[in-house]
């Protein structure tokens, strides 16, 4: 009766579900069950238990891309969100076209493709006579080659996605901005608050849910990071990474598993290991959330 | 004059043949993926007339030609291969022939190679062809374009450097003094050979026998050997202060060379219309000569080719005639005045109009010393980690972190253990 009852919304939600079911639901099932066989796309499948999984843990390229990943993140992720937090207060303290101006112009790198974003930086980086090195030569101080030395390599990376992401971040935390009332100012400025004691201990804790967003956005997004390393290092599915691997990433090794070595078991099993711990990060954060907020 | 008739012949029988075959020709329409420089400008309104000419010969034959990238080339012939749509007839580079082999994705054209006329099969760079062949009766592609590295020079930079021009250096010992002689003037002698696998191989051409470079997949190990690895390493070290810091294949490394900063580029011909649109628009003075090697009269660089190949299926024969078609003599004597490339048609590149063309001239020549980059081809793929490996090591030891002897050494571990996990 209940069914019956409820049957115009079942197949109202069908089309949905169906077309869910085909491109979602069923490539991650599938994922799955190759992640536990040997399988190059073309031949059959060989069952192989967790070897695809062992073998991946047990790889110096997965420890590599994963000790990347975590030094990546731990500096990216507060760097970015101090950036745009401060660019957020600038713009904010601005008004009218100039505002406008500067919120623009701030997010402005978000939407440059990928791309055109790391040529630019690799001009900037470019040996001996690029922007960075010039400014370096005025100073009386050696040239770099950012790009190619094991020693810079991670932070000319996590300069380019501080520079792309800030912008995005600015104008989430600009918003959260808008959304304090100005009289928790005046209260705060009539008690004696300086500048600083105002962003400390009335700006901060009311932007605390905007702030977890952009963290746990900043997270996942991190844990992802593909793009810009690529094309920084002028990688193929050949040859990536850069000089000693030095910007090799999960989802880049995944990929060159994938369709470098046409090891499609590993790259699935990979990409279970890489799903696991985006949610394993994304609970650890709420829980550390939810204990903020009880505390 | 008699072998021209004789290949004229040949190829109106070669036509006659297929379009004779292609009467009964039901509908079909090929998918024909090429590299994307091969889909615009000028080489694609060539290609187009190559495909109306083949349709008109082939009525009820449609061919829907696409360019793509590298890596979307490879990926696309994977998955095709996975999902039973592979396109019909796809250029590649040979590296990457094991990799679709093992994937599926190519037909073998052996027999239909073999019954094509002995002038047409004549036409063909024999080592070329023996690159598509790794085993008796197997054959996966047919060589297309190809390249054999040569040595650009910026001539301002040299002269200003007080080099004479007039001669190219006769060996490496000259050559090195060369580069000397143009950071001493405050110029970069070389992009940094180490950043690339390809410029890494193109140095060790300089000092090293052919036959220590590459993997034996019988036995799972490298063919490179110490002593001739040491002596390419060491190559690395002496230019090591001389070089720009930027990649042959940088942006940078061509701009460099344009604006008169950099002396030397070693390369494949590619690069050639950028340079010669500089001569024009700035006053760039160039030439390009063949790469000097460790003795003098040889040469180093290295060459490859792109292939043309055919997917297996319902439509393997049509796509093996426009194959054929595409890398007969004709068309690929057009392409070379067209692009003024080198290509695997042998008999093309000794047509008198084309090598009144420097630079296929010049490309002829070049292959002719050539390494192999990546053999042998079709048999089995090397590792990622091979690459990386072999790049890693030349800039380690070019950055003194290691000894030339220590880094070779290192160097045939670390391949081997890089190809036994693979």
């Amino acid at each position: 009766m209940i069914a019956k009852k409820h049957m115009p919304h079942y197949m109202m939600v069908l089309p949905f579900m169906l077309l869910f079911a085909v491109f979602f639901l069923y490539p991650i099932a599938s994922g799955f069950f190759y992640s536990f066989h040997d399988w190059n796309a073309t031949t059959t499948t060989r069952f192989v238990g967790l070897d695809n999984y062992t073998r991946i843990i047990g790889s110096r390229d997965f420890k590599k891309a994963m000790w990347n990943l975590a030094t990546y993140i731990v500096i990216t992720v507060p760097l970015g969100i101090l950036v745009a937090f401060c660019l957020a207060l600038l713009v904010d303290s601005f008004k009218g076209t100039w505002s406008n101006i500067f919120r623009s112009a701030f997010f402005m790198p978000v939407v440059l493709p990928a791309f055109l974003a790391a040529t630019v930086w690799r001009w900037i980086y470019t040996p001996n006579f690029g922007l960075l090195n010039m400014v370096l030569g005025w100073f009386g101080l050696p040239s770099l080659n950012f790009l190619n030395d094991t020693g810079s390599m991670l932070y000319a990376l996590i300069a380019v996605d501080v520079w792309v992401s800030a912008g995005f971040n600015m104008v989430i935390i600009l918003a959260g901005l808008k959304n304090i009332p100005t009289d928790v100012y005046e209260a705060a400025r009539l008690d004696g608050a300086s500048p600083l004691q105002q962003v400390r201990y009335v700006t901060v804790p009311m932007l605390y849910p905007v702030l977890f967003f952009v963290t746990t956005y900043g997270v996942i997004s991190a844990l992802q990071v593909f793009d810009v390393p690529w094309l920084l290092t002028g990688s193929s599915f050949a040859s990536y990474g850069g000089r000693s691997n030095a910007l090799m990433f999960p989802v880049m090794d995944m990929m060159g598993r994938g369709f470098g070595s046409l090891k499609f078991g590993q790259a699935s099993a990979y990409g279970f290991i890489l799903t696991a711990i985006i949610v394993l990060f994304t609970a650890a954060m709420f829980v550390f959330r939810k204990k903020g907020y009880d505390q | 004059m008699g072998a021209a008739r004789r290949l004229a012949g040949s190829s109106f029988l070669a036509l006659a043949l297929i379009a004779g075959t292609a009467n009964a020709q039901t509908p079909v329409t090929l998918q024909y993926w090429v590299y994307s420089d091969f889909a615009q400008g000028e080489a694609l309104k060539l290609q187009q007339e190559f495909i109306a000419e083949f349709e008109a010969a082939h009525p009820g034959v449609k061919i829907s030609i696409s360019g793509k990238g590298d890596d979307d080339l490879t990926t696309g012939q994977v998955t095709g291969a996975a999902s039973g749509n592979l396109p019909d007839v796809f250029m590649n580079g040979l590296a990457a022939g094991a990799q679709l082999v093992e994937a599926g994705a190519l037909d073998n054209i052996y027999s239909k190679w073999m019954a094509m006329p002995q002038d047409y099969r004549d036409q063909f760079d024999k080592s070329a062809i023996a690159s598509c062949m790794p085993k008796p009766d197997t054959m996966y592609c047919l060589p297309y374009t190809g390249f054999g590295e040569i040595l650009f020079r910026n001539l301002t930079v040299l002269q200003d450097a007080g080099i004479d021009t007039a001669n190219p250096p006769k060996d490496w010992a000259e050559w090195l003094d060369q580069m000397k002689k143009v950071k001493a003037a405050g110029k970069f002698a070389m992009p940094d050979q180490t950043q690339v696998f390809n410029s890494v191989a193109s140095t060790y051409a300089t000092v090293g026998p052919d036959s220590d470079w590459g993997i034996d997949f019988a036995t799972k190990k490298t063919l490179v050997k110490p002593e001739s690895y040491a002596k390419a390493l060491q190559l690395f070290v002496d230019m090591a202060p001389l070089t720009s810091g930027t990649s042959r294949n940088d942006q940078a490394t061509k701009d460099l060379f344009i604006t008169n900063q950099l002396a030397f580029h070693v390369v494949g011909p590619w690069v050639d219309p950028t340079y010669k649109q500089a001569a024009t628009d700035s006053g760039l003075k160039y030439d390009f000569v063949l790469v000097p090697a460790a003795k003098e009269g040889d040469h180093g660089g290295v060459k490859s080719y792109e292939i043309l190949s055919v997917a297996p299926g319902k439509n393997a024969d049509i796509a093996w005639q426009f194959a054929s078609y595409v890398a007969e003599k004709k068309q690929m004597l057009r392409w070379a005045k067209l692009l003024s490339r080198y290509n695997g048609n042998a008999a093309a590149m000794a047509d008198p109009e084309v090598t009144s063309l420097p630079l296929v001239a010049k490309s002829v020549e070049a292959v002719k010393y050539a390494l192999e980059v990546q053999p042998p081809y079709f048999v089995g793929a090397y590792p990622n980690c091979y690459k990386s490996i072999v790049t890693d090591n030349a800039a380690a030891v070019a950055d003194g972190d290691m000894t030339p002897d220590e880094g070779a050494k290192d160097l045939i571990e670390q391949l081997n253990d890089c190809i036994a996990s693979n």
